[in-house]
């Protein structure tokens, strides 16, 4: 009997201890993630690394093109998607009674989802760059990286407008409106907060993909402002994936850990802006 | 007058369906994108299926010979897979038992949002940690020349992951009621008892459609993966051999795509291969959102 008792206490204290020692690894995992991130970043980084362009390959200058091509290019795809994110969660929200074509929707965009990065970059080489001979063009880059974040965008408005209450809905039609102008009316200011949040999530994700616009988009050296849609930029992620295969020399990896510190902190104000908006946009929405 | 009234009502039947044609229009490009992407890897992929002696399932891969054994990229795909999933489903359990058990909501809200930030951290920026770091040390450990081999690659991959499924199985054990712990726990079981037959058998739901989704992640991740692995196309000797070099199909993929010519047997050859990663990751993501839909409607 109170060997039982022993055996099943010693369970526990083993339980115990290994649910400790794994919370313990996550924390310094993660301690040393962002600790490596932060530290090697922050004496690379400076005004001047972040507005001069980079000379030598990367190895010596700063970023400022590509600093300036991964924003052109992610608030383009964002203004891109927003079109078509919104009216998918609408007519999701509205318009669509049959119960088979939601499921069809649902699934289309659990796909987009799933689909790995590299996988939008290799469509975007054969259907754009190729079929359409549009040549290697930041613009294309653009289009993939909407497509790619249209789930997140679209699925974040739809939740946002599923979670009205129904009441809002009758009243409005009680009242006679138009279901295009309860859309205006109710709809849309009442979800404003998810489409917004969904957005900014959307380009926290898009800054920091390398692979879908590596082959289609960008060149890594002697590129500045283009001057139309059909020319390539340059962006942070590939410029730190050319700096990082050049590991042996200090002086690259040093501008790729000033690249990667400026990436993350980009990607986290875009998904911070997103937590404060979220909720000061939610209760404007319900005043 | 009524000519008037027939007038509003006119406009306003057509106003509403602009509106209507508008969202209607979007739900089809939504569905009109997913079909063309597939339909384009699919007619791509033909070329290299219909080539004579293609040799898709040897293990030898030779654009020069014209053999596309892609083998050894399958394998290393699901060798790397697994040592990530051993990584970071024990670890990621555990701590997730920790954070919701010990219910202390201070602690479940700072974890989670340094998590979320976690996850924004880009796939290339923990490339970059593995080339500076992992790699040197797995060199180091396993007195290797080149630490670029299969385990560094599924422990950066593990460390990717975590944060994900961490997250998911932390809500799904989070869901299970607090009555049914306290009531357990009055009956005088042990802590793990309370997990191992009360919460675990209504998380389980959960916890596996995080698992799916991790794995998901784990065999699309590109970056990361392709500047560790070490990029040899070769099954490893002996077979299950982590500490050598190998090759995964993303990174096959991330590697090969911008040499090979459009429209070429090898081009062909690699759009087959990510036909075959899209089918498995998006059957990967939709079962695990049929899992993770059916634990919320449970609750």
């Amino acid at each position: 009997m109170s060997e039982v008792l022993n055996n099943r206490r010693l369970a526990e204290k083993c339980f115990a201890l290994a649910s400790r020692l794994s919370l313990l690894l996550c924390g310094s995992v993660l301690l040393f993630l962002l600790g490596s991130i932060f530290i090697k970043g922050i004496g690379a980084i400076s005004l001047e690394f972040l507005f001069t362009p980079a000379r030598e390959f990367g190895k010596s200058g700063g970023i400022f093109y590509q600093l300036f091509g991964s924003l052109l290019i992610v608030f383009v795809a964002a203004f891109l998607v927003l079109p078509i994110a919104l009216g998918t969660a609408l007519f999701q929200n509205s318009y669509n009674s049959n119960a088979k074509l939601a499921l069809l929707l649902d699934q289309c965009l659990y796909a987009l989802n799933a689909i790995p990065s590299v996988t939008y970059g290799i469509f975007g080489l054969i259907f754009f760059v190729n079929l359409l001979n549009t040549g290697i063009s930041w613009f294309v880059g653009s289009i993939i990286l909407a497509i790619m974040i249209l789930p997140t965008v679209t699925l974040s408005s739809y939740q946002a407008m599923s979670a009205i209450p129904k009441i809002y809905h009758e009243n409005a039609a009680a009242l006679g409106l138009t279901r295009a102008q309860i859309i205006r009316r109710v709809t849309l200011p009442q979800s404003f907060h998810g489409v917004v949040t969904g957005l900014l999530i959307g380009l926290s994700r898009a800054i920091g993909e390398t692979a879908p616009i590596m082959f289609i988009a960008t060149a890594f050296s002697g590129v500045q402002v283009p001057h139309s849609l059909v020319e390539p930029v340059s962006t942070l992620p590939t410029h730190i994936l050319e700096l990082a295969q050049q590991s042996t020399d200090p002086q690259a990896l040093r501008n790729a850990w000033g690249a990667s510190l400026t990436l993350v902190l980009l990607a986290a104000s875009f998904s911070g802006l997103a937590l404060i908006l979220r909720s000061r946009l939610k209760s404007e929405g319900h005043r | 007058m009524s000519n008037i009234t027939s007038l509003k009502r006119g406009r306003t039947a057509r106003r509403k369906s602009a509106v209507q044609i508008y969202c209607q229009v979007s739900a089809v490009l939504t569905i009109v994108i997913v079909s063309l992407i597939l339909l384009t890897l699919l007619i791509q992929s033909g070329p290299v299926l219909l080539a004579e002696n293609n040799g898709l399932l040897g293990t030898h891969w030779n654009p020069d010979e014209g053999v596309y054994g892609i083998v050894p990229m399958l394998f290393g795909s699901i060798f790397v897979m697994i040592i990530a999933t051993l990584i970071a489903v024990p670890i990621g359990l555990m701590t997730a038992i920790y954070i919701s058990e010990t219910r202390s909501s201070k602690l479940r809200r700072a974890f989670k949002s340094i998590l979320e930030l976690l996850v924004g951290i880009p796939s290339i920026v923990y490339g970059l940690i593995g080339v500076a770091y992992l790699n040197i040390w797995i060199a180091d450990a396993f007195d290797l020349q080149s630490g670029r081999v299969i385990l560094t690659a599924g422990i950066l991959l593990g460390i990717m992951i975590l944060p994900t499924f961490l997250t998911l199985s932390e809500d799904a054990i989070s869901a299970v009621p607090l009555k049914f712990r306290e009531n357990a726990k009055a009956l005088g079981l042990y802590r793990h008892e309370i997990f191992k037959s009360v919460i675990f058998p209504q998380a389980k739901v959960g916890i596996a459609g995080a698992g799916l989704l991790a794995l998901g992640r784990a065999l699309g991740e590109t970056m990361a993966v392709m500047l560790v692995i070490g990029s040899l196309d070769r099954l490893p000797s002996p077979l299950l051999n982590p500490l050598s070099s190998g090759q995964t199909i993303t990174s096959k993929l991330g590697r090969e795509v911008g040499e090979s010519a459009f429209g070429s047997t090898h081009f062909s050859a690699l759009v087959f291969m990510s036909l075959i990663l899209v089918m498995i990751t998006i059957t990967l993501t939709i079962s695990s959102q049929y899992f993770l839909t059916r634990k919320t409607a449970h609750v």
